[in-house]
C-alpha cells in the first residue's frame, strides 16, 4: 500500500526527521512516496543504514519523488516498481 | 531498482573538523573587539594605522577565512561528492596553522616587528598553500561540477590571487623587496579578497544553502551558470587593466570599468536573492534570515557608496569614505557568515547524531532537533548585539574618538554571544552522543 508524505514546505532538518519517522511505521507491503522540493542526498545514506531501499526521480508537483521500501519486503518493492512505471 | 547513495557518509569529515574552525572563529572576533576597545579612536584614525590593519586581518582571516575553510572542507563531499584528501590531517593542520598565523600577523602589524611578520607569513603561507592544494584536488576531481562547485573553483582561484598579492605586500613591509605602488596593490589585495574569495564563495554557496535552508525557489539558471565565471573575469580584467594602465596610456575610465560591471553583477545577485526570499514558502522570520537581510542591506549600501564616487576618487585618502566602505563590506560579509553558521552548525550536529543513532540502533534516545540544539531566542539576541555593533561602527570612520570604544564593546558582546551559542550546540551534541553510546536499558 502506498503512503504519501509531502515535505516540500519544510525546513531542514524536518524533511529528514519526518521521513525517518514515517518509514519506521511502514507495515509489511507498504512503501512510502516522499514529495520533496530538492534531491535529498543526505537522506539516502541514512535510509540504507536503516535497512531501506530507495529510488529518487525528478518530477511531480514538488520537484522530486522518492520511493522508499524495506530491503526484505518484496511486495512493497513490486508496489513501488508498478507505481514508478506509471 | 535499488539506487546507491551518491554520498558516502564515510567520505564526509568527522564533525570535529568543521566544528574546530567554527568554534575558533568567534575568538578572533573577540580579539578584534578587544583591540577596538583598547585602541579606541586610533583604530579608525586611518586605514593604514597598525591597529586598523591588525583589526582587518583578525576579522578577514581569523573569522571569515576560518569559517569559510571549515565550511568548504565539510561541504565538498556533500555538494560535490568529492572528499578532501586526508581531510583529518589536512584540516587539522590548516586549522592549527591559522590559529598560529593570524595572531602572529596581528602582532606583526601592532609591533612592526619583522620577526612576527616572518612567522605569520610562514604559518599563513603554509596554511593556505595546504588548503588550496587539498581543496583544489577535491574540486579538480569533480566530474560533473554543479554551479556551486563552479563558484567554489572561482573563489579558490581568487583566494590564490589574494594570497599572492598579500605575500607581495608583506614582503615589502619587511623590506624583502620594494613595492612600487602600495596603494594600488592594497586595493587589489582588498578587492580580490572581499569581492573575489569571499563574494564568489558566498554566491556559489548561496545557490545551495538559500533554497535548502530558507525554502526558496532555486536561483535562475542563467545566474547560476554565468555569475561566478563572469565575476572572476571582471576581477581578472580589473587587475590586468590596472597594471597595464601604468605602462600603456589607457583612458582613465577604462581600468575601473570591470569593477563597475562586477558591482552591477553583485547588485543583480542581491536583487534576485531578495526576490527569492520574498517568495519563500515558509514565511517565518528566523535569525539566519535576519543576518541575510542585514548582509544584503550593508552590501547594497557599499555598492551605492561606490556608485556615488565615495571610493575611487577618494582612494588616496586614509579616512572617511574608504574606511566606511571597509566597515560596510566587512560588516556585510560577517553578517552572511554569521547567518550561515546558525544553519550549518545545528544541522551538522543533528545529522551526525542521526547517523550515530542509526549505526548504534539505539532508538530509545530522542534526538534534539535544530531548534532545540539552538533556540531562536539565543540567536536573535546575538543578532541584535551584532546589529548594534554595526550601527556603532558606521559613524566611526568620521568620528573615531566618539564611538570606537562603544563599537569595541558591542563587537566583543556579539562574538561572545556567538561563541556561547555555538558552544551550546556542541555541548548538547556531546551530551546526546554520550546518551546514544550508553548501554540500552533492557
Amino acid at each position: 500500500m502506498k503512503r504519501v508524505l509531502d515535505v516540500s514546505m519544510l525546513e531542514p532538518c524536518e524533511p529528514l526527521e519526518r521521513t525517518l519517522e514515517a518509514i519506521a511505521g511502514l507495515a509489511p507491503g507498504d512503501y512510502l512516496l516522499v514529495l520533496h522540493r530538492r534531491r535529498p542526498n543526505l537522506l539516502f545514506p541514512l535510509l540504507e543504514q536503516a535497512g531501506f531501499c530507495w529510488h529518487c526521480r525528478e518530477g511531480g508537483a514538488a520537484g522530486y519523488e522518492i520511493f522508499i521500501w524495506r530491503q526484505d519486503d518484496a511486495a512493497a518493492e513490486i508496489g513501488a516498481g508498478c507505481d514508478l512505471q506509471c | 531498482m535499488l539506487s546507491t547513495a551518491n554520498l558516502s557518509l564515510e567520505q564526509a569529515p568527522p564533525i570535529s573538523i568543521p566544528l574546530r574552525f567554527f568554534l575558533s572563529a568567534p575568538l578572533f572576533g573577540l580579539a578584534a573587539g578587544l583591540l577596538l576597545l583598547l585602541g579606541g579612536g586610533e583604530v579608525f584614525a586611518s586605514r593604514w594605522s597598525a591597529p586598523a590593519l591588525a583589526l582587518t586581518h583578525l576579522l578577514t582571516l581569523g573569522v571569515l577565512a576560518m569559517v569559510m575553510c571549515g565550511a568548504m572542507l565539510q561541504m565538498l563531499p556533500v555538494v560535490a561528492g568529492s572528499p578532501v584528501p586526508r581531510v583529518v590531517l589536512s584540516g587539522g593542520l590548516v586549522h592549527l596553522l591559522l590559529l598560529v598565523g593570524v595572531p602572529a600577523l596581528a602582532g606583526a602589524f601592532l609591533t612592526g616587528d619583522a620577526l612576527w611578520m616572518a612567522a605569520a607569513l610562514l604559518a599563513l603561507g603554509a596554511a593556505f598553500t595546504l588548503f588550496v592544494l587539498v581543496v583544489g584536488i577535491a574540486l579538480w576531481r569533480v566530474t560533473l561540477p554543479s554551479h556551486t562547485v563552479g563558484g567554489m573553483r572561482a573563489a579558490l582561484a581568487a583566494l590564490l590571487v589574494t594570497l599572492c598579492i598579500g605575500g607581495y605586500l608583506a614582503g615589502g613591509m619587511v623590506g624583502a623587496w620594494g613595492v612600487a605602488d602600495p596603494l594600488l596593490w592594497t586595493g587589489l589585495h582588498l578587492n580580490w579578497g572581499l569581492l573575489g574569495w569571499v563574494g564568489l564563495l558566498l554566491v556559489g554557496v548561496s545557490y545551495q544553502v538559500l533554497p535548502m535552508f530558507q525554502v526558496t525557489p532555486e536561483y535562475p539558471l542563467w545566474m547560476r551558470r554565468f555569475w561566478a565565471g563572469g565575476g572572476f573575469v571582471c576581477l581578472s580584467l580589473w587587475l590586468l587593466l590596472g597594471l597595464a594602465a601604468e605602462r600603456v596610456g589607457l583612458p582613465a575610465w577604462l581600468p575601473g570599468l570591470p569593477l563597475w560591471l562586477l558591482g552591477l553583477g553583485y547588485l543583480l545577485f542581491f536583487v534576485v536573492t531578495l526576490r527569492l526570499l520574498a517568495r519563500r514558502r515558509r514565511r517565518i522570520l528566523n535569525p539566519s534570515l535576519l543576518f541575510w537581510y542585514l548582509g544584503i542591506a550593508l552590501a547594497v549600501a557599499a555598492l551605492l557608496l561606490f556608485a556615488g564616487g565615495g571610493w575611487l576618487p577618494d582612494a588616496a585618502s586614509a579616512t572617511g569614505s574608504p574606511l566606511l566602505m571597509g566597515v560596510l563590506l566587512l560588516g556585510s560579509a560577517l553578517s552572511f557568515v554569521n547567518g550561515m553558521l546558525y544553519r550549518i552548525v545545528p544541522f551538522l550536529s543533528w545529522f551526525h547524531l542521526q547517523h550515530r543513532q542509526l549505526a548504534l540502533l539505539n532508538m530509545s534516545v530522542i534526538l534534539p532537533n535544530m531548534k532545540e540544539l539552538l533556540p531562536d531566542r539565543w540567536a536573535n539576541l546575538q543578532f541584535y548585539a551584532y546589529l548594534a555593533a554595526v550601527f556603532a561602527a558606521l559613524p566611526a570612520p568620521f568620528a573615531p574618538e566618539s564611538v570606537s570604544r562603544l563599537c569595541g564593546l558591542l563587537v566583543c558582546l556579539s562574538f561572545l554571544l556567538l561563541l556561547s551559542n555555538l558552544l551550546r550546540v556542541a555541548v548538547r551534541y556531546r551530551a546526546t552522543l554520550a546518551r546514544l553510546h550508553a548501554p540500552i536499558p533492557s
